[in-house]
């Protein structure tokens, strides 16, 4: 199965994350978060709720700009990894979890 | 078990959509001190932020639309089970509820003459749904509420805190322990009384248009503090829902009133199941008319049917531009192709039985919203959804501040209910078990979109009531990998505890109802009974009863 390169930059963590994700054809960011919740790690934190771009509460840093995860396809940048990382402002509660 | 730390508040209020918002903002400025909770984060969790549309009455209605008009549509949909006295207040109090959110800031969207665009609704015999923020009416009033929420010093808000259950002292309902994720503490909010408004069941399906809170939570707190429920079998499928992709799987396709419906045989087959409406007819007639062509071999691989909306594009692309967008960007496009539809789970008629001022059998304890069971019956018109948040949410939160609370602190280190003992001690021993929870939630919406869906059988609804029981048995062979803050884990946990309840009181329900009624279809018993009759759940000491009640006003 081909697979994806996700890199998260947890909040509170000096270390980036990397998993090997499953990839499917059409599949968004959140859909390789919950991947990763389900079968890599099952402390992953982040939040989502609509899946339809209405509410924002999945707004996170893909490839380095701000964007809603349930909207993103996940692509890998350049570099070859797809990097998520928490929104800058604000405070971070856990992983890609802000303070809403 | 040490004690909790208690929290004071006059009102307590679970689940911040826009019923939950609503009573926070009526209550606050009748004076109550309010505390509004959600398990996610206040204001952008729950089922309205998807809401395009609300029906209304106002200065923009058409000639022809009345209180009388409106609330005939609303009880020849209900299917006889729609109580008269919720229907009433429905249709009498809904101009007054937009005037107030227009007065806060609401601003409807408009037409090309300025006027307020009003657009016709599956249902509904006039013309009278409107909207805001171009196609996004749940977003614009919750954002509309938040706004006046912040400005009530009154009324405090606090995201990220889960509800285990609801405690009672003599009889009275007096608070709630709930868990807060962001420090993995349990806490007791002592109040004079509590609002459930918590939304639907979605969640307890494989696929839903609902978000990822609506685990049912409200309908598993109020069986077990006293109180009953109605007509829970009655789950309503929006009819024509994305099957494809994955990613928006669930996602509603509002105009499909604007659209036509093939099966795999390129059949336009509701001209044999509505002739006179077709497509343009109520949820519950599609959604057995698109179950019936999947389940009898018509439909396609993935168990859908086609939609064709390229006759009406403009309409679709001005009325509803948010889904549009959203079928473009995922690589549907509706001008050639045909979007692959079928039901998703979508909203429970049923729930909490209450009065019209959301007052439930049990003191102190009230109930408005999705949560909420009486109003739509056996079949909830589009676009009445919102407009029962703001109406019955506002009379909930005026109804509430009048009580009169208990001034004797609950106890507050000793849990009521089997499950939050159960939970506690789970936290206390996370890794003694085998399943993780998410993996019981996928177990429990497989059971129920096999069994308990459009079509059901007595044979299927048996089978689930003993796969439900397997799933409550392993409720307490969870393992919980991850117990850190803001545990995904531990939310799911829970999550689960609330859905196996609710979970075994839909298919309870629906094992009483011996007919064919609104959303509710078996083909062991295809037809409309003669007599009316309400189904109704109650817990007592743990166990489960069913029975049935007569409808008021006779039957239908």
């Amino acid at each position: 199965m081909e697979k994806l390169s996700v890199k998260i930059e947890r909040a509170n963590s000096e270390v980036v994350d990397l998993f090997e994700v499953d990839y499917t054809k059409e599949m968004t960011v959140l859909e390789a978060l919950e991947e990763i919740y389900r079968h890599h790690d099952p402390s992953l934190a982040y939040r989502f709720s609509c899946r339809t771009g209405l509410c924002a509460t999945c707004m996170m840093i893909i490839n380095g700009k701000p964007g809603l995860s349930c909207m993103k396809l996940a692509e890998p940048s350049t570099n070859g990894f797809l990097t998520l990382a928490p929104l800058p402002k604000g405070s971070t509660i856990k992983d890609l979890v802000k303070e809403l | 078990m040490k004690s909790m730390e208690v929290i004071k508040t006059n009102i307590l209020i679970i689940g911040s959509g826009a019923a939950g918002l609503v009573a926070s903002v009526y209550a606050g400025q009748a004076g109550a001190d309010v505390f509004v909770i959600d398990k996610g984060a206040v204001g952008k969790s729950g089922s309205t932020v998807g809401a395009v549309q609300i029906a209304s009455l106002g200065a923009w209605s058409q000639p022809e639309d009345s209180v009388e008009n409106y609330l005939n549509d609303i009880k020849e949909s209900g299917r006889g089970l729609s109580d008269p006295e919720l229907m009433n207040i429905l249709a009498n109090d809904l101009s007054t509820r937009l005037e107030d959110l227009i007065d806060w800031g609401l601003k409807l969207d408009l037409d090309e003459n300025k006027e307020v665009a009003v657009f016709p609704t599956a249902g509904h015999s006039v013309p009278r749904s409107v909207s805001a923020r171009k196609g996004k009416m749940g977003l614009a009033i919750v954002q509309t509420l938040i706004r006046k929420v912040n400005s009530m010093d009154n009324v405090r808000k606090w995201s990220d805190v889960i509800t285990l259950e609801l405690v009672k002292t003599s009889g009275h309902i007096c608070g709630a322990i709930v868990f807060d994720q962001k420090t993995n503490t349990p806490y007791l909010i002592h109040s004079n009384a509590v609002i459930l408004a918590t939304g639907g069941i979605g969640q307890l399906y494989p696929i839903t248009s609902n978000p990822a809170q609506t685990t049912g939570d409200g309908f598993s707190l109020g069986l077990a503090a006293g109180a009953s429920l109605i007509d829970m079998e009655q789950v309503q499928f929006y009819p024509v829902s994305l099957v494809t992709p994955h990613s928006i799987a669930g996602l509603c396709i509002s105009f499909y009133h604007y659209s036509k419906l093939y099966n795999s045989r390129g059949e336009r087959f509701m001209t044999a199941y509505e002739p006179e409406f077709l497509e343009n007819t109520t949820r519950d007639k599609l959604a057995i008319a698109i179950a019936t062509e999947i389940a009898t071999g018509r439909g396609t691989s993935r168990g859908g049917v086609y939609l064709d909306a390229s006759g009406e594009l403009d309409k679709v692309k001005k009325e509803f531009p948010h889904e549009f967008t959203l079928c473009t960007d995922r690589g549907i496009d509706l001008a050639k192709d045909r979007a692959e539809i079928g039901p998703a789970a979508h909203f429970i008629m049923g729930g909490i039985q209450a009065d019209g001022d959301g007052a439930t059998t049990v003191p102190g304890l009230y109930v408005a919203g999705e949560t909420a069971g009486g109003l739509h019956g056996g079949n909830r018109l589009g676009n009445n959804a919102l407009s029962e948040c703001i109406v019955f949410g506002a009379r909930a939160g005026l109804a509430a501040t009048a009580v009169e609370g208990i001034t004797s602190a609950p106890p507050s280190n000793s849990p009521q209910s089997k499950m939050t003992d159960l939970f506690l001690k789970k936290i206390q021993s996370p890794t003694n078990g085998h399943i993780r929870p998410h993996e019981l939630k996928e177990k429990l919406q497989g059971i129920l979109g096999e069994n308990v869906g459009v079509i059901r059988t007595n044979e299927s609804l048996g089978k689930a009531l003993q796969q439900l029981k397997e799933v409550e048995v392993e409720l307490e062979q969870v393992k919980l990998s991850s117990t850190g803050v803001y545990s995904r884990e531990i939310l799911d946990f829970i999550e689960a505890g609330h859905m196996v309840r609710t979970a075994q009181a839909i298919v309870g329900a629906a094992i009483q109802r011996k007919e064919s009624r609104g959303a509710h279809f078996t083909t062991d018993y295809p037809q409309m009974s003669s007599e009316t009759y309400h189904t109704i759940v109650k817990l007592d000491d743990e166990t489960m009863e069913f029975g049935t009640s007569p409808v008021k006003g006779g039957d239908r």
